[in-house]
């Protein structure tokens, strides 16, 4: 087994980006849309084959076992070349819910399952009445027998029509005094006639997320992950790595990349206007990275992040979404048509760029969350 | 404080140590220049570090100013850009010959009180650098007040003497470069005027009441605090970023675009924080008694010289154009 930390990070990234260029399929390459899994099946089964599913699981539970220095420059890798994060909530969330609270006979079970994909997960957190607000949650969770019976719904569930499982939180405490209280770490097959999947359709066309009924629907008592009434602290423990992935520049630079070429291609940087909303994004853009830097160098050196991480998804979502409508811009009457636009050589779909920067303010804690969040936890302001 | 300041080895901070410096690039000079900015210092820090400094180690290293400078005890301000008719920065006309100036030049800091100028002129075979004194015959200083009190020359020469000290393209080029690490410490005292401006203007809404809280639980009030810190921080990672970039490169037009990114970030980042810092203050932010307007003007002022941030926006796209052609 290889001790990746060991590497020094020029070799391992070196490592890293060989065998994405060498392996990772072209056609799947900055893929717009999220894949359901047949389509990135084979890639899954050569990431799988390499070990390399999970990079940030500890390597006895199979994964690679990177520290957080190699693991940014995994991710690093990852973005740049365009790779695709493939069905990854299961490694992402479940995997280290369970890798930390779960017993043993759920490790055993559960994580070479996701490893392997056999089984595919989603996320069951939000419902039409808790979003930002997520502690007022409402699906109710019984004990009846060796069972849990589930009654509700969840909303917004990413490719919930495209997965096997689903680890929710619900409520399993309707009288707890504080509403965080009263919330368990629940898992459950999505197969069974108590559950009901419908597909809603996002503005970009495309059928992403999900709503999810629960109608008498049951999981073994077995599946509650940690203790009952703690999914709460146990589910705001996972999101500290997240906040600084989150806001990782290569989302943006990814778009100024395709707004650079598209734009010359339509001769756009004849208009002096035009340059200078360009170099103003681009310049966004690179002192963002150099914040980035700053906060990957604290990891690096082995600390922990504080709140303020969060200001890096403010400052890159706001600047990707400027940045996409600056393709719209570009693309002067051609701005509301959708499809892929050829300029000379490169091929640039302008609507979907634009699409997806719109949900990167409202997901992982919305912009006006994380403000909140900063304002309490780093400037001290009351209230 | 001049004194203390060479003392600290302040001015010598990006002189390298065989020409009597303390070597430490650019980078270092950017932390001295926040705190001169956090502390709304108005000798002429930058100025001599970046541009009389920054002119004379690489045209005439072993002349003895060099040493005077650093150790504080004169400062020499650096007369380089001139005024066309229209009142815009206009082609440098300033003649030098048989050892006298004619000619004016504008916008220069530092002017009153200093013991001589470096000026840039031109003479029959091309550009010169000279130095004439300060209380030379022939020489009128016009003095400007700016917004934060301080001022700038406008010189005019008439057979005014000065001694040559460099000729030739090296003179242009050693200015470019001197104006480059000006801009990047110009940008780094901006960061440390935003900096202490935001954190003036956070006390300020923790402490002022209405409606019986403190302004600073509004979430409008909230949420605008948090965009001017992330400003900010964005701020101080990009310049510190340029400078320690400009350490380590040596080709002068990638140097200038690195001073010019610094500097359009500086002036976007402190323009909005000291505006919105008035603003969050209330009335007394608009008057002269408070401190956050000293801010507002020293921001005002440092975003004018040399170049704001639109301006160097644009020097910074075209470097990157020209880079990419030549790739
Ligand atoms: C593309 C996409 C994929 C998603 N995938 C999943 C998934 O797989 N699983 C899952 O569980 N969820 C998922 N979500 C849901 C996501 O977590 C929620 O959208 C998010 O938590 C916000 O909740 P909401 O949409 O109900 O908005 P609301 O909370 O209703 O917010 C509406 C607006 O009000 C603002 N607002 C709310 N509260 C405050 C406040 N206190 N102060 C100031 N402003 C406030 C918000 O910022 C927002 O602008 C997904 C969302 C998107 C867009």
């Amino acid at each position: 087994m290889t001790d990746w930390n060991a590497m020094s990070d020029a070799d391992f990234r070196k490592e890293v980006r060989a065998f994405f260029e060498a392996e990772y399929p072209e056609e799947l390459r900055h893929l717009p849309h999220r894949p359901k899994f047949a389509e990135i099946e084979h890639w899954h089964r050569k990431l799988h084959a390499k070990g390399w599913v999970a990079p940030a699981w500890p390597a006895e539970f199979g994964g690679m076992g990177l520290n957080a220095a190699k693991l940014l420059i995994f991710y690093e890798e990852q973005q740049r070349w365009g790779v695709n994060r493939g069905r990854d909530m299961g490694v992402q969330m479940v995997g280290p819910l369970i890798i930390k609270f779960g017993t043993q006979e759920q490790k055993d079970y559960w994580l070479p399952r996701i490893l392997s994909c056999e089984d595919i997960w989603c996320q069951g957190y939000s419902e039409p009445g808790a979003g930002s607000d997520l502690a007022n949650l409402r699906t109710r969770a019984e004990i009846d027998g060796d069972d849990f019976v589930i009654n509700g719904q969840k909303i917004w569930t990413t490719m919930a029509h495209d997965a096997t499982h689903i680890f929710m939180l619900v409520r399993t405490d309707p009288d707890a005094p504080k509403k965080q209280q009263g919330i368990s770490f629940l898992l459950a097959p999505m197969d069974q006639p108590g559950i009901e999947v419908r597909t809603i359709t996002t503005l970009s066309g495309e059928t992403e997320f999900c709503e999810v009924f629960f109608d008498n629907a049951r999981t073994p008592r077995e599946n509650l992950v940690g203790e009952l009434n703690k999914g709460w602290t146990m589910a705001k423990a996972l999101l500290s790595f997240e906040r600084i992935f989150i806001g990782s520049p290569s989302l943006a630079q990814n778009a100024l990349g395709q707004l650079e070429s598209f734009a010359r291609g339509r001769g756009a940087f004849d208009d002096p206007v035009f340059r200078d909303r360009f170099a103003q994004a681009a310049l966004d853009v690179e002192d963002h990275a150099a914040l980035y830097a700053r906060f990957a160098d604290q990891l690096k050196r082995g600390e922990t992040l504080g709140a303020d991480v969060s200001m890096l998804k403010i400052w890159v979502t706001e600047c990707f979404q400027r940045i996409t409508e600056l393709m719209i811009e570009a693309a002067g009457p051609d701005g509301g048509s959708i499809g892929p636009l050829q300029v000379g050589n490169v091929s640039v779909d302008v609507l979907s760029s634009f699409y997806k920067a719109r949900p990167t303010t409202i997901y992982g804690g919305s912009n006006e969350i994380q403000r909140n969040i900063l304002s309490k936890a780093v400037l001290g302001l009351p209230g | 404080m001049v004194r203390e300041l060479a003392e600290a080895g302040v001015f010598g901070v990006a002189v390298p140590e065989d020409q009597g410096g303390l070597g430490m690039g650019l980078a270092a000079g950017g932390v001295i220049a926040e705190e001169v900015g956090r502390v709304f210092a108005p000798e002429p820090v930058v100025s001599t570090i970046g541009l009389s400094l920054g002119l004379l180690r690489r045209l005439c290293p072993d002349h003895p100013k060099m040493a005077q400078l650093i150790g504080g005890e004169i400062s020499l301000a650096v007369a380089w850009q001139e005024r066309g008719p229209d009142g815009a920065p206009a082609d440098a006309t300033c003649r030098y010959a048989d050892g006298k100036l004619t000619g004016g030049k504008a916008w220069v800091v530092g002017a009153i009180g200093s013991h001589g100028f470096l000026v840039v002129a031109e003479q029959d075979d091309g550009p010169v650098l000279v130095l004439a004194e300060a209380d030379a015959q022939g020489l009128v200083i016009d003095k400007r007040t700016q917004a934060d009190g301080s001022s700038l020359g406008e010189l005019s020469f008439s057979g005014t003497p000065a001694a040559e000290l460099a000729s030739s393209g090296a003179v242009l080029t050693a200015l470019a470069e001197a104006v480059a690490d000006a801009t990047a410490l110009a940008a780094a005292e901006l960061v440390g005027v935003s900096e202490r401006a935001f954190e003036i203007t956070l006390d300020y809404i923790k402490t002022r009441e209405q409606f019986d809280k403190p302004i600073g639980s509004f979430q409008v009030i909230q949420h605008r605090a948090v965009d001017l810190n992330v400003m900010c921080e964005v701020a101080q990672a990009g310049v510190r970023e340029a400078l320690a970039q400009m350490d380590s490169e040596t080709d002068p037009k990638v140097r200038a675009r690195l001073a010019s990114r610094a500097k359009a970030r500086a002036v976007t980042a402190a323009k909005k924080i000291t505006r919105d810092a008035i603003q969050l203050h209330g009335a007394v932010g608009y008057t002269d008694e408070f401190d956050i307007g000293l801010y507002l003007n020293r921001a005002l002022v440092l975003s004018a010289w040399l170049g704001d941030d639109a301006y160097h926006r644009r020097l910074w796209f075209e470097a990157r154009e020209q880079e990419g052609a030549a790739q």
